[in-house]
Formats: structure tokens, sequence, C-alpha cells
């Protein structure tokens, strides 16, 4: 205890009349350390989060039911409406309605009738207009035209990825129809029946559900499809407390809808590829920042060792006359600790003070998603665990060299 | 009596360097004896060996050869640690050139001492304070070694000596670096703990002005002891 206490009183008195700009400098490198630790990872990781979170917000909800397994449609849809209408938790649903068809363009002008078509085979979805716009948004990811009116019949929106002008960055990937806009009129064929719609509006989103679909009033849907039995495809749930969603998909399943439907939050709808990008995102950004922690190391290492070493005389006398070489240890490992330390929390401020609402207001605009940048609390402390140990261990050893030194040779200044 | 009981004897003292041609012998088989609350000085020319051997005799170094028994402990026997927590219980030390740690304040650097053997902070401030003021100096306690003047770090370095009430005292040259006025204060400093409060001294000096206070001068050439002075018989 003694040692401590002695290695505490020459460390921190060290540091206190080491230059400030030395302890500015110390602490700047490793805040940036810190920052790089949690940055590198957290905007990768944030890459992948930003999508998901587009995905839940613009898509799936917080809870996705679906058809089970051997099932075309989701059996008993109303009541499953009539059900979830019940949940206190409920904020908004939308029942949704997909299929296939085939979109085609540009028919009324086309002159040669063995040439190519102006085709593309395209998912239909079919929704309540206003309950789709409470649960997802949609109206805002529109880029031309305008939304679906309830009342309204023979209009269509057209996911953007679906229009050439607007794939042109995907090349050949996606099958599109071109020279289209809001207003044209364009046909879909379903089982060999087709119907004119118009285009009323073309929607663009990150999100790929959004962007590469068609949508009409579910009304319209159902006849098109002959859809009679108003049994749905998708319904998605938005809960008040997004968090809540594993007690709200028990209760679901325990009230008996988990018989006809497949019920799952939106953790397990996600698309797994999702979630393993995201873990190689983790990973690979720990790596790269953990170059950052060699760095810092060897620097707080020669930091440290430029300064047993200018002090070597008075290490020397210390151990003359009479401290243990342990105490003098402490106090340049107490003074990694404190240079560690200050710089992290330093980098902990920056992150969740500055960072992290930054780029939730101003998202990083990857083409796919985007992107924020993510700091678990938790995976933070690891982290600041990590670079902290790591530093300890950087100002310990340069110390523990000079300090093993003979006692006599350091007083003397002899080799 | 108790005051003739011999505090440090040491028999064929010998210290060399080197190896091959440049193997050199600095002590060579020195026997000497010093007595409890006894004041010796050690003089030299430079390279006599004077310095070497007061650290052979203060545990500062071990010698190639010989045997060292001090307050009645062998100390060839000890290890680095030992020897270490030997010094903090058993001896005082003041070196040439002050030797304070700069990061603390005069009484921080008497302090330290005397927390590593077991002193509470408060308690060892009191002593360190004490002892400043009987060095004369009770306003510079907050003092860093920077704020003082060369005399005034030899005097807080003799304050950190003591405070502990070493059994023996090296000095070292303490005089070297000072002007001399303000050697005269720390010799007569150094002096005074060894007639006020029968403290054992060893010190080494090339002025035989600041030797003429002690009991007994140990001459040295060449790494021998060529003579002994007895000024002041115990």
């Amino acid at each position: 205890m003694r040692i401590l206490r002695i290695g505490l009183l020459l460390g921190i008195r060290q540091i206190q009349r080491a230059s400030i700009w030395t302890n500015v400098l110390i602490v700047f490198v490793m805040a940036l350390t810190f920052l790089n630790l949690i940055a590198v990872s957290g905007i990768l990781v944030g890459l992948i989060v930003g999508a998901e979170r587009a995905v839940r917000e613009d898509s799936l909800g917080d809870i996705i039911i679906s058809a089970k397994a051997g099932d075309d449609h989701i059996s008993e849809t109303e009541r499953i409406v009539r059900e979830i209408n019940a949940f206190p938790e409920l904020q908004t649903y939308s029942v949704r309605y997909t299929g296939a068809g085939i979109l085609e363009a540009n028919y009324k002008q086309r002159r040669d009738l063995t040439g190519e078509r102006d085709i593309a085979n395209v998912k239909v979805t079919g929704i309540d207009p206003m309950s789709e716009d409470v649960m997802t948004g949609l109206p805002d990811a529109l880029i031309a035209g305008e939304y679906l009116d309830p009342d309204e019949e023979g209009y269509i929106l057209v996911g953007a990825l679906y229009i050439k002008e607007y794939a042109a960055q995907f090349q050949d990937i996606f099958e599109t129809v071109e020279n289209v806009a809001p207003g044209d009129t364009v046909r879909l064929t379903v089982n060999n029946i087709s119907k004119e719609f118009i285009i009323k509006g073309i929607l663009k989103s990150k999100v790929d559900e959004v962007s590469l679909n068609t949508y009409i009033p579910e009304r319209e849907f159902r006849r098109l499809f002959n859809r009679i039995d108003r049994n749905a495809d998708q319904i998605v749930v938005r809960l008040n407390e997004p968090g809540a969603n594993t007690e709200v998909k028990a209760a679901l399943v325990a009230s008996g809808l988990g018989t006809v439907a497949k019920i799952q939050t939106y953790e397990e709808g996600v698309p797994k590829f999702l979630t393993d990008i995201k873990n190689t995102f983790n990973v690979l950004g720990t790596f790269i920042g953990s170059i950052g922690i060699v760095v810092a190391s060897i620097t707080i290492f020669i930091i440290i060792f430029i300064n047993a070493l200018a002090r070597r005389r008075f290490i020397g006398i210390l151990k003359g006359i009479g401290i243990d070489r342990k105490a003098i240890e402490i106090a340049y490992v107490i003074q990694a600790g404190v240079y560690a330390f200050v710089g992290s929390m330093i980098g902990v401020i920056i992150t969740y003070v500055v960072l992290i609402p930054y780029f939730d207001a101003n998202p990083i605009n990857f083409p796919f998603s985007d992107g924020i940048l993510v700091a678990e609390p938790v995976g933070t402390l690891v982290r600041f665990l990590i670079l902290f140990l790591i530093t300890l261990l950087a100002g310990y050893i340069p110390a523990w060299l000079i300090a093993r030194g003979n006692t006599l040779n350091a007083i003397l200044g002899r080799k | 009596m108790e005051n003739k009981n011999p505090i440090i004897t040491a028999t064929g003292i010998t210290k060399s360097f080197g190896s091959g041609d440049l193997f050199t012998t600095i002590l060579k088989s020195i026997d000497v004896t010093i007595m409890q609350g006894e004041f010796v000085a050690i003089m030299g020319k430079s390279g006599a060996g004077k310095s070497t051997l007061m650290y052979q005799l203060s545990v500062l170094d071990e010698p190639t050869s010989g045997t060292l028994t001090i307050g009645g402990e062998s100390i060839e026997s000890k290890n680095e640690n030992e020897r270490t927590s030997f010094r903090l219980e058993t001896l005082g030390y003041v070196f040439q050139d002050y030797a304070l740690v700069p990061d603390l304040n005069a009484e921080e650097n008497v302090m330290i001492p005397l927390v590593m053997r077991g002193m509470n902070w408060s308690q060892a401030r009191s002593v360190a304070q004490q002892a400043i003021a009987a060095v004369g100096l009770p306003t510079k306690y907050k003092n860093l070694p920077s704020e003082l003047s060369g005399g005034e770090q030899q005097r807080i370095a003799v304050a950190r000596a003591v405070a502990g009430k070493p059994k023996i005292l090296f000095a070292d040259e303490p005089t070297a670096n000072l002007d001399s006025f303000s050697s005269r204060q720390v010799i007569d400093l150094i002096s005074s703990l060894n007639r006020n409060f029968g403290q054992t001294i060893v010190m080494v000096t090339h002025e035989r002005e600041y030797a003429l206070g002690c009991n007994r001068i140990i001459h040295m050439e060449d790494g021998r002891i060529i003579r002994e002075e007895i000024l002041k018989p115990l």
C-alpha cells in the first residue's frame, strides 16, 4: 500500500510538473487513438446499421407477419389484423399483398411488333396507401410525381430501379423500362391478364424493397391477382416501443396466431447477410483500429522511456535512499494510465456528444445506406479497457527497464 | 561505553572494474572499522578511491571481495531488494549535488522515505516539517528544488537523510557544489548532528578545513588507506 501511495505521488507530480504542451500532446494522441478505435469500426458497422435502420423504418417495421411455410398467403389475415389492433403497444401497421408481374412501357409507340418489347419483370405490392404512409412514410421516397390517392384507381407507383434512367449506375443488373415519367401509361401483366396504369410517382430509396417495387392500391391488386380471399402476404407492424417487439411477438404467438402465420421480430426477419456483414465489418474495424493501439502504445513507450531515461539519475537516487523499485515503476504506470484515461474520456465525450449526434443528423451518404456512427457502450468499454491495459503495459516496460538498472550507475550517470 | 561499539566493520574490501587490459583495482583490500557515534572523514586526492570506498560502506555498491558488517548485520548475503530495504531502514545519504527529486517539493522530498518506512501521510509530513525546520528552512516546505539555492537544496537533502533517524549518515562531498558560505552552513549542520545527537557520520571530502570537526580522518591514496588521523578521540 505504501509503495502504491509513493508511486501515486511520484506519478501525479511528474504529470503536474511536465510541460503543459507535452501533456496536451500525449492526451491528444491518446484521444485520437481512441477515436480511431471507435470510429473506424463504428462507421463500418454504422454503414450496415444505417441500412438495417432504413429497412426497419421504410419497410419492415418492428414485427413482420408472413405466410407460414407451406402456405401461399397469410391465413386468417382479418383475424390477425383484429388481434394486433387490440395490442396497446401497437402504433400502426400495414397489410401488404405481393406478387410478380410484367411491366411494359412505350408499347403505344411501338411500330415493329416483332421487335423487342420494353418490359421488365417486377414485384407488385398491393397496399392501403394511407396505412402504408403512416407505417413507412412511403411518400417520402417519391422523387417524381405524387403519391397514390386512396380514392383513385388506375395509378401505379414505380420503383426507380425499374426505370433505366435511374438505374444507370447499376448497368444491366436490374430489368428496366425506359423513358417513362409520371403521367405515362404502362401496362402490368399478371397471368396473361393485362391492365393499364398511369404512373403516379417514381420512388427511390436506399431500401431496395422500395426502389425495386411497384405499388398499386390493394383493391386493384386483389382484382388483378384474383385474390378474393383477402389473405395478405405480409403484415408489418410498428410498435410504440420498438424494443418491446420480442415481448409483443411472444404475446402474439401465445394468442394462437403462431399457428396461422409466421411471426418474426425485425431482428429475426432481417436478412442474415446484413448481420454477417455487420459482424465482419466490426472485426475488420477493430483490426484496423488495433493498428492505432499499436501506434499509441509505441508512442507511450517512447515518451515514458525518454522520460525515465532523462530521470535515470533521480530513479537511482530514489532507489539509493531506499525507495522500492516497484514504487518507481508504479509512478510511470500511473502516468501512462492517466494519459490513457484522460485521452479516452475525451474520446468518449467527442464520440457520444459530438460524432454520434452529428452523424445521426447528417448520415454519410453511401450508395446503399445512410451510414451512421455506431458505438455500443459495451463495445466502447471493451475498447477502452484494451487501450488502457495496453497503455499501462507500454508505460510499465520502459520504467521497468530503467528502474532495474544498477543503482550506483544510475546515480553517477554511468552506463 | 555504548558509543564505542563498532557499527561498520569492513574487511578486505576490494573493488575492481573491467577485464583484460582494462582491468583496474580501485580499492585494494581495505580494512576499516567505524564506531557508533563517530564522525569520520575520508580524504584523498582525486582517484584515490575515497568515494568508491564510501559506496561500498554505504551499501550502494557491492565490493568485488571482502566482507562488510553494519550494525551487526552481514551485508554480502543480502539481495538487491534486501539491500534497498536495509538502506531505507538504516542509512541516510547526502549526495554531492543535492539529489532532490525535481518534481517533489521540499516537504515531499523529505517525506517519501518516511512513508516508505511505513509512516502515515500526516505523521510523515509532520516529521518532514520538523526536519526542514531543524535545518533552518521552516518557510520552504512547499518550494520545489528549482526554487531553492544550492545551499538550501543541500540542507533539504540533509533533512531528508536524517528525518528517519538513520544509524549512519553518509555524505559524499556534500560541499562540492556550494559556495564557501553555504558549505560552512552545511558542514556546521552535519557536525551538529554528530555533536548534539551522536549521529554516526561518514563523510567524503577533499577540503581539510571541513574535516577538522571530525573524530578521525582516513587518508587514502591509490586505493589504500595510507594513514588515519585521530582529531578527537571518542
